[in-house]
């Protein structure tokens, strides 16, 4: 009998689904796994019944991510190939929204333009990822840099590593008299959001100037550089004495093994934190309190003793109507598999990465937002 | 008079073919539909060339507009803040806040480098030719003139992997150092790791070699004989021979395949996007300084523009292309000019003919 | 040694630099492009696609866009190119020939931009097999048009007299006496364009996309991979196996690129003798 209830309701959010219409919460549990709230969103998730690819393009902090979660995804739903592609959270925006592509991936959530101009279009989070700020200056590690200093020096203000501001942060560290050279990405991109989002929370003329945005107008620093990629800026910064660059985390692994140091940098508390899996969920935490129900949250400079400055979701961007009902439920699959820990959020994959799990109280708005996509 | 038209506008071989008679009451029904359908494809580069046209003055139009005159005199291109909540409008069009799209920066990196390349460029080719047409023995022609057809074939991103992994740092370790330690002004600076204006020209003057190599070569070999052994004969010497009469003879055919390899630099898109640096509104200081150029700040920027929710980037890219296009054209239709007015001979071979 | 015969001296030891200058990068780019792919030789490159660090995907995707250039571009270059040899007269075949030349100069990125805002994105194409094929045409059809008005006008006239005095329809003509003698000439032009074809970048980037999937022969919606881009992306990803890759995929298309010179210099050569034969 509760059986045949169940089918009944889940027949019936289908068919509501299908019919294009939005929001269909219902107080029953939820048929995903491992959630415990009482009042959730039932989402319709299966196998699609041809093989349906998803393609996807953007972020290179997420790309990683992604490329793990491929196989996992098809041993699970043989119909499903995920094929995720680099190129910046830019292009991955403006692919989903010229629809070449079904998923953008980006680090940075829509803007309101790009919102009011693209009914429809959706940006949903699944997980929380964070931007390191590295340097290469041999014999000097635990470098402290606040986010005012980084802004000055992108702004071009400050030039030398042992000028005053930076060594008034880093008292017994003797800073050697070496130029900054500060690099940044030249293709659009989501780590430049977090990054400038991160400058203009902590320097009034950065917000007043350039402000924030996958694409801005970078001040005239003498000697910058550009790199493509996340990888890119790893590679431009290791041949480079003396430059500073935003690397996300996913790719930090390698910018250690390139001997490129990390910042600690300050959080709004004071306190001088790196990227790591607690000070990451601790800042996550924190600005999840009241996330919109279009998931566009900032999570950059929150409160909190332990939290890390650069921290952000990471967004798949897509359209809530789809073209076949195979696409939408193929894609709906994916997202309510990748944000559930038994699935794609489970630390194995997160951890390679350096991200965390989205905090529990995002995933019923998470959960709502998947359920319509519809096709 | 169909000949001295048709090698004026410029054939790669001089033509054997002389008039055909025109007898339309001898065309069959077949000829008229194979002369039909041929008509056809034969209006199609002419098609190409206007769908292009327009497409590109559609799309630029809403910039043009918006931008008025500041387009040619502002020293900035930003495309504003793309998350902010108000929007700019100017004369009807919307754009994003403080957004300013000025072309200079472009132009004066495109000048520039297409400038430089084209210096160093042509007297290499054209000495380089000369040796090649003039002092090597038949036997080596093939073989040497391999160089020439390996440079034209090699993809533009190989030379730019080439210019980042390879030149670029090969010059900053040698020939930047020792032209920096010379301290003259914009020729001196931080060497950086070979990215830059100059690498950039140089690998640009690398890449139009062939077009102009390959030209003057059979310029040179179309010089009629006589008239060098004459000279050679009435006691110059090789070199002479080449001063006196040889370089008057092509002066002009080598004058059009210098427009040509310019039009080529001008328009080079993915070298100069990997070795430049990609200086958005910098303008260079030094010879060793990032740079942007038009061709290669599209490439650059068009991802990030259609993010725009007001589109305006977009348009402002179509703008700069539109720019570059008429620029291209110019330098282009200059070349094919002069090639009418003076030349006697062979034209420009184009990319790896 | 007189003065007059140093200057000679000098000015031939100078044109000897220069062609050691263009020697050079060449023999340079040869050589490191080479060195650079060594460590991924193997058969795995060639088995794998590009998100497990082979290139099949992007080698088929050349192959299939190449294909697509010599159907496409191929017929109407040749097509065109015919019409401009034997059968316009006058101001139309000025003009045609002039826009045609016009056409070869113009910027790559245009192009590329052109596609994007016309086939990907108002006509929902998306990334495409289409859309690349026709920007690589619009780059590559002046040359065929031009390689094959050369080709046939080389063919003396004296055939064509005697085919006209035979009573032979000018169509038949064209098609099946002078296409002979000109088909090497034809060819090479071909071989030109899929050529430049094989080293283009800047307008496919905004046409075809790529994908880390074997290219499908859809012509809508389905992203085609391609080796200049496998060498363009890769060049900002790091890691050592990872820039071998893009360094193979550079040495595949110097490969191809190679292989249709030698082809195109020898059919031309082919052309010569041929031409100069029937010239009795």
């Amino acid at each position: 009998m509760k059986r045949l209830i169940l089918l009944a309701l889940v027949g019936s959010v289908a068919l509501a689904a299908c019919g294009g219409s939005s929001n269909n919460a219902s107080s029953t549990t939820s048929t995903t796994a491992g959630t415990t709230t009482t009042t959730s969103v039932t989402v319709t998730t299966g196998n699609p019944t041809a093989a349906v690819t998803l393609n996807e393009a953007g972020s290179s902090l997420l790309y990683p991510f992604l490329q793990e979660l491929v196989t996992p995804l098809h041993t699970q739903y043989s119909n499903i190939t995920l094929a995720p592609s680099p190129g910046g959270s830019g292009k991955g925006i403006s692919d989903a929204i010229s629809g070449v592509v079904q998923m953008g991936g980006s680090d940075a959530y829509l803007s309101p333009g790009q919102l009011s101009a693209n009914p429809g279009l959706m940006n949903i989070p699944i997980a929380v990822s964070a931007q390191a700020v590295n340097y290469n200056l041999s014999g000097v590690s635990n470098l402290k840099l606040s986010g005012d200093v980084i802004a000055q020096i992108y702004e071009g203000k400050i030039t030398k590593w042992n000028a005053q501001p930076i060594a008034a942060l880093n008292q017994n560290v003797t800073l050697p008299d070496t130029t900054i050279v500060p690099v940044r990405r030249v293709d659009s991109s989501g780590d430049t959001f977090i990054f400038t989002s991160f400058l203009s929370a902590t320097n009034t003329t950065w917000q007043s100037g350039p402000a924030f945005g996958t694409t801005v107008t970078w001040p005239a620093a003498p000697g910058e550089l550009t790199a493509n990629g996340n990888p890119g800026m790893v590679q431009t910064c290791k041949a480079t004495p003396g430059c500073i660059a935003y690397v996300g985390v996913s790719a930090e692994a390698s910018a250690q093994t390139a001997g490129l140091g990390e910042a600690m940098l300050e959080n709004k508390a004071g306190q001088f934190v790196q990227p790591s899996s607690d000070t990451i969920t601790a800042a996550a935490a924190a600005g999840s309190g009241n996330v919109p129900a279009n998931l566009a949250q900032s999570l950059i400079y929150e409160d909190g003793a332990q939290s890390y400055p650069i921290v952000n979701f990471e967004y798949m961007v897509l359209k809530s109507s789809q073209s076949s009902s195979d696409t939408a439920l193929a894609m709906r699959t994916f997202l309510a598999w990748a944000v559930d820990p038994a699935g794609g959020s489970s630390s194995t994959y997160l951890a390679k990465e350096d991200f965390v799990a989205l905090p529990a109280t995002v995933l019923p708005k998470v959960k709502a937002a998947i359920a319509q996509i519809t096709g | 008079m169909t000949d001295t038209a048709e090698r004026a506008l410029g054939q790669a071989t001089p033509l054997v073919s002389s008039p055909r008679a025109r007898r339309r009451s001898e065309l069959t029904r077949r000829d008229v539909v194979v002369s039909t359908v041929l008509t056809g494809a034969a209006t199609l580069p002419t098609i190409a060339l206007a769908f292009l046209a327009y497409e590109m003055l559609r799309s630029a139009w809403p910039a043009i507009v918006f931008n008025g005159t500041s387009f040619f005199t502002t020293k900035t291109f930003t495309l504003g803040n793309l998350y902010a909540t108000s929007v700019e409008t100017h004369h009807g069009y919307q754009a994003a806040a403080g957004a300013h799209y000025g072309v200079l920066p472009f132009v004066f990196g495109t000048v520039v480098s297409s400038f430089i390349a084209l210096v160093v460029a042509v007297p290499v080719s054209v000495a380089g030719a000369l040796l090649l047409a003039d002092k090597v023995p038949a036997r080596l022609q093939g073989t040497l003139g391999i160089f020439l057809e390996v440079l034209a074939g090699i993809p533009s991103v190989v030379f730019g992997l080439w210019g980042v992994y390879t030149f670029g740092p090969l010059l900053s370790r040698t020939v930047f150092k020792w032209m920096a330690a010379l301290h003259i002004p914009w020729l001196s600076g931080p060497t950086g790791a070979g990215q830059g204006l100059l690498t950039s020209s140089l690998v640009l003057a690398v890449m139009i070699v062939p077009i102009i190599a390959s030209t003057s070569r059979e310029l040179f070999r179309s010089v009629p004989v006589l008239s060098k052994e004459g000279a050679v004969a009435m006691g110059m010497t090789p070199y002479e021979a080449v001063r006196v009469v040889t370089i008057p003879f092509v002066r002009t055919g080598i004058i059009a395949a210098s427009i040509l390899g310019l039009g080529r630099a001008l328009g080079e898109t993915i070298a100069v996007l990997i070795i430049s640096g990609n200086a958005l509104n910098l303008y260079p200081h030094s010879i060793f300084d990032p740079f942007s150029t038009m061709a290669a700040s599209i490439a650059a920027i068009l991802d990030g523009a259609l993010t725009d929710s007001t589109h305006m980037a977009v348009h402002a890219l179509g703008e700069v292309g539109l720019l570059l296009l008429v620029i291209t054209l110019i330098a282009n239709l200059g070349g094919r000019w002069l090639t009418r007015r003076f030349s006697t001979t062979g034209l420009p071979v184009g990319r790896g003919v | 040694m007189s003065r007059r015969r140093l200057t000679d001296l000098t000015f031939w030891v100078v044109c000897a630099l220069a062609f050691v200058f263009i020697a050079a990068p060449s023999v340079s780019i040869l050589a490191s492009v080479i060195h650079q792919a060594v460590p991924s030789l193997g058969w795995s490159l060639f088995s794998q696609r590009t998100n497990a660090n082979g290139i099949e995907n992007a080698i088929l995707g050349t192959l299939v866009l190449l294909v697509g250039v010599l159907v496409v571009a191929g017929t109407i270059g040749v097509a065109a190119g015919i019409y401009l040899a034997e059968f316009a007269t006058g101001r139309s075949e000025r003009l045609l020939r002039f826009f045609s030349d016009v056409l070869s100069g113009m910027p790559s990125i245009v192009v590329g931009y052109v596609g994007y805002v016309t086939f990907v994105v108002a006509f929902h194409w998306g990334f495409s097999l289409l859309a690349g094929v026709i920007a690589l045409t619009i780059l590559v059809l002046p040359y065929v048009v031009k390689t094959t008005e050369v080709a046939f006008r080389q063919v003396p006239t004296t055939i064509r007299e005697a085919a006209a005095g035979l009573g032979i329809e000018r169509s038949s003509t064209v098609l099946r006496i002078l296409m002979p003698p000109a088909a090497p000439g034809v060819l090479s032009g071909l071989i030109v364009a899929l050529a430049i074809s094989t080293g283009e970048l800047a307008p496919l980037l905004f046409t075809a996309g790529f994908t880390d999937q074997n290219p499908s022969l859809a012509p809508l919606h389905r992203q085609v991979p391609y080796l200049t881009n496998v060498t363009f992306t890769d060049l900002s990803l790091p890691g050592a196996r990872a820039h071998a890759t893009a360094a193979a995929a550079a040495a595949v298309s110097l490969v191809i690129v190679v292989l249709l010179i030698t082809a195109g210099r020898a059919l031309s050569r082919r052309s010569r003798r041929m031409t100069q034969g029937m010239m009795l």
